[in-house]
C-alpha cells in the first residue's frame, strides 16, 4: 500500500514539475547567407541543425534582453556590445559586434543572481562558419575567479587553457545555438569566450538570449 | 602575431610552382631581411576585407592607409592594424586626396610614397582609380571583374603599360597552388585526361536576401549621389545594377571561366549564352545565366565548356571546373573536399598506377563504388576516384595547423613582385584576355546567337 502511494506521489510530482515547463522555442532570424563559403574542417563539428528540444520553466523568461555587456576588447573592431542583447538577430551590417582576434570574451550582467535554465547564442550567422574555443561560464563573481560554473565548452585540444571541453562545435545559422543549462545554474553573470572561427580569427556576436528567473 | 618567415613562402611558391609536393609544417622564427612595403586599401566591403585578412597575415608591411566611405569600415581597419601591428592608420573618403597626400606629396618631398594599393570597391570604380594609382605611380592589386565596361579594362591596360607599373587583378586562382599543380602536372604535364573534349563548370547559389544596414548606419544621400549610387540599397546591393557592376555571371563567372582558357592554354573561338531575371525581379542583370564556349586546346583539338551561374538554387552542388576527357576527369575546386579526380573505365590501369606510384595523384579515400543495379545497360560503371596529393596549399602563416586564407597567394604573389622576387600571375593583359569570355557571354546574352571572338576582343 504504501509503496504504491508513493508510486503515484512521485508520478503526480513529476507531471507537475512537467506540466510547469514549456519547450523553449527561439525567435528565428531570415538567414541571409552570402559570399562564398569556406570549407569547415574541425574534429568536433556536430551536423548542421541539431539544436537540442531544451524544457525551460514556464515562466523562465529572456533576462539577457537590455542588459550590459562588457568585453575583453575595450575598443571592438566594429559595432557596439550592447547589441549583444538588443534583441536584433538580424546579421546584417550594422547588427553585429565583433571583436579582436585571439581569444575573447563578452560578458553579460543579469544584474541580479537568478536561475539560468538556456542559453541561446547568435555569432555571426551570414556565413558557414564555426567558433572555436567556446566557453560559456556562469558565475556570480565579476572576476570570475570564484564560483564558476562552466555551462558549455568546445575546446577539445585546451588551447584556450581552461580545460579540456567535450561539446560540439557547431556550424552557425540563423537558428542559433541553444545550450541547455540542466540542471540550472544560479548567477549574475555569464561570460562568453570564443577565439576566431574557421573563416577568420576574429569573435563576432549578433545576439545572446539568457533563459531564467 | 606568429610570423611566417618570407623565405618559407618563397620556397612554398617555388616548390607549388614546379609542381613539387611540399610539407604543410613549413620552417618559422626564420631571419626576415625582406624590404618593407607600404600600402593601403581601397574599399572594405565584403571583398576587401577578404583581401585585408591576407594582407594582415604577412610580414613586412606598413599599412598606411584605408579608403572608404563608411566611418565604421575605415575605423574597423585602423582598429585591427593598430592593435596588431602598431602602425598608425590614416582614414580617407576620397581615394584622389588618398593618393594625394599619402604618396604623390611625400614623392616630391622625398618622402617614401605608397609601393602598392589595393583595390577592391565596386566594378564601377575599379578603373578610375586603378588608372589614377597606376599614373600617380603605384602598384595596384585589383579585384576582378577589371571594369563593369571593356573600355574601362582596356584603359586599366594601358595605364599598366604606360606607367611601367604593375597591375595585378584578383583572379586569385592563378596563383593557387592547387590550380597551378593540376594545370601544369595533371592536366598539362601527364595529359591524365587524355584527349580533353569537354569542361564544365558551375557557380550555384541559393536564393539570398538584398544586404542592409540600419537606418543609423546609411550614408547621406549627397555622398552616395556623389559616389555614383541612387541610394543605399544600390549601394550595398550594386553586383546586381547596371552601371555599377555586371552581375553573377561575372562575379563568380569571372573566377571560372577565366580557368578554362589557362587550362587549356588557349583562347575561346565562340559562345552561346542565354539568361534572365527569373527570380530577383527588382534587379537589373540576370539571375541565372547557362553558357556553351569553344575552345581549341594545348592539344590541338575542340573542346566544348559548359557553364552555369544560377542565383535561385544551389542544388547541392556548389562551385567546380571539371575538365573531362577520354581517359579521366579533374574536378577542381578553391574547395578541396570538392574536388576529385576520376579514371575513365577504358583508361590504361597501368599508366594510372604508375600516376599513383609516382606521387603524381593519390587513390582517394572515398568509398567504394556503389553496388545499386545499373538501370540502363548503356550507362557507364562508376569510375575509379582519384585525389590531388596532400598539402599542397601553403599554412597559415599565424597558425601552422590551419590553411592559410585562400587569397594569401595571389596577394603574396602581388608583394614579391614589387620586390623583384616574382613574376605576376595575373596582370592586367593577361586578365583582360581572360575575362573576355565574361564580356562576351552578356553580348551573347542579348544577341540570342553565338557569337565568335575576335583578336580585338583579347588584347587592350
Amino acid at each position: 500500500m504504501k509503496k504504491t502511494l508513493l508510486v503515484i506521489l512521485s508520478a503526480t510530482i513529476a507531471l507537475a514539475s512537467y506540466a510547469q515547463t514549456k519547450k523553449l522555442v527561439l525567435e528565428v532570424p531570415q538567414s541571409q547567407l552570402s559570399g562564398t563559403p569556406v570549407p569547415v574542417k574541425l574534429p568536433n563539428l556536430e551536423p548542421k541543425g541539431t539544436n537540442p528540444e531544451v524544457m525551460i520553466p514556464v515562466d523562465a523568461t529572456n533576462i539577457a534582453k537590455g542588459k550590459k555587456v562588457t568585453s575583453s576588447d575595450d575598443f571592438p573592431l566594429i559595432g557596439e556590445l550592447e547589441l549583444v542583447t538588443d534583441g536584433d538577430k538580424d546579421a546584417a551590417e550594422g547588427c553585429y559586434v565583433e571583436l579582436m582576434n585571439g581569444l575573447q570574451w563578452i560578458q553579460i550582467d543579469l544584474e541580479k543572481s537568478a536561475d539560468i535554465y538556456a542559453i541561446a547564442l547568435w555569432h555571426y550567422h551570414s556565413q558557414e562558419r564555426a567558433y572555436k574555443d567556446v566557453i560559456v561560464q556562469i558565475s556570480d563573481d565579476p572576476d570570475f575567479k570564484s564560483g564558476v560554473t562552466t555551462v558549455f565548452n568546445n575546446d577539445d585540444d585546451n588551447s584556450a587553457k581552461m580545460g579540456v571541453g567535450k561539446n560540439m562545435t557547431w556550424v552557425e545559422t540563423n537558428y542559433g545555438k541553444i545550450i541547455e543549462v540542466k540542471p540550472s545554474v544560479k548567477g549574475r553573470y555569464v561570460r562568453f569566450y570564443s577565439n576566431g572561427n574557421t573563416t577568420n580569427d576574429t569573435n563576432a556576436y549578433i545576439e545572446v538570449e539568457i533563459y531564467g528567473k | 602575431m606568429n610570423a611566417i618567415t618570407r623565405r618559407s613562402f618563397l620556397k612554398t611558391a617555388a616548390v607549388a610552382g614546379s609542381g613539387l609536393v611540399f610539407g604543410a609544417n613549413l620552417v618559422r622564427a626564420q631571419q626576415n631581411k625582406d624590404e618593407v612595403l607600404d600600402i593601403a586599401l581601397i574599399g572594405f566591403g565584403a571583398q576587401g576585407r577578404v583581401l585585408f585578412e591576407s594582407i594582415m597575415k604577412l610580414p613586412n608591411l606598413r599599412f598606411r592607409a584605408i579608403c572608404d566611405l563608411r566611418p565604421a569600415q575605415r575605423r574597423y581597419v585602423r582598429l585591427w592594424v593598430k592593435k596588431t601591428l602598431k602602425q598608425d592608420v590614416t582614414e580617407y573618403v576620397d581615394f584622389n586626396e588618398m593618393i594625394a597626400k599619402e604618396h604623390t606629396e611625400n614623392v616630391k618631398n622625398g618622402k617614401k610614397g605608397l609601393d602598392g594599393v589595393f583595390i577592391a570597391t565596386p566594378d564601377f570604380w575599379h578603373s578610375p582609380m586603378t588608372c589614377a594609382c597606376l599614373e600617380a605611380g603605384i602598384n595596384v592589386y585589383c579585384e576582378k571583374m577589371m571594369s563593369d565596361t571593356k573600355e574601362g579594362a582596356r584603359k586599366m591596360v594601358k595605364a599598366m603599360q604606360k606607367s611601367g607599373k604593375l597591375l595585378q587583378i584578383g583572379h586569385q586562382r592563378k596563383s593557387n597552388p592547387r590550380y597551378i599543380y593540376a594545370r601544369e602536372k595533371l592536366i598539362k604535364g601527364a595529359e591524365i585526361c587524355g584527349q580533353l573534349t569537354n569542361a564544365n563548370g558551375q557557380w550555384n547559389r541559393a536564393v539570398t536576401t538584398d544586404l542592409t544596414c540600419p537606418k543609423k548606419l546609411e550614408l547621406p544621400k549627397e555622398v552616395l549621389e556623389k559616389y555614383g549610387y541612387k541610394d543605399m540599397h544600390q549601394f550595398l546591393n550594386w553586383r546586381w545594377y547596371k552601371g555599377l557592376g555586371r552581375g553573377p555571371i561575372s562575379d563568380l563567372g569571372a573566377h571560372q571561366m577565366d580557368i578554362f582558357g589557362w587550362f587549356f592554354d588557349a583562347r575561346p573561338k565562340s559562345i552561346m549564352a542565354s539568361g534572365s531575371v527569373d527570380f530577383y525581379k527588382d534587379k537589373d542583370w540576370y539571375d541565372n545565366v547557362m553558357c556553351i564556349i569553344q575552345y581549341d586546346t594545348f592539344q590541338k583539338r575542340n573542346a566544348r565548356v559548359f557553364y552555369q551561374v544560377l542565383t535561385t538554387t544551389s542544388a547541392g552542388g556548389g562551385y567546380f571546373e571539371q575538365f573531362m576527357g577520354t581517359d579521366g576527369a579533374v574536378k577542381m575546386s578553391e574547395n578541396p573536399a570538392l574536388t576529385k579526380i576520376y579514371k575513365e573505365n577504358g583508361a590504361d590501369k597501368a599508366k594510372w598506377d604508375s600516376y599513383v606510384a609516382n606521387g603524381l595523384i593519390q587513390k582517394s579515400a572515398d568509398p567504394a563504388p556503389s553496388k545499386t543495379a545499373i538501370a540502363d545497360a548503356r550507362e557507364s560503371k562508376a569510375l575509379d576516384t582519384y585525389a590531388m596529393p596532400d598539402n599542397l596549399f601553403p599554412t597559415d602563416p599565424t597558425d601552422p595547423s590551419k590553411s592559410a586564407p585562400i587569397h594569401l597567394p595571389h596577394v603574396l604573389n602581388f608583394l614579391d613582385s614589387i620586390r623583384g622576387k616574382a613574376k605576376l600571375t595575373c596582370d592586367g593583359a593577361h586578365a583582360f584576355e581572360a575575362e573576355a569570355a565574361v564580356f562576351k557571354a552578356v553580348d551573347a546574352i542579348e544577341a540570342k546567337k553565338e557569337l565568335y571572338f575576335e583578336e580585338s576582343d583579347f588584347v587592350a
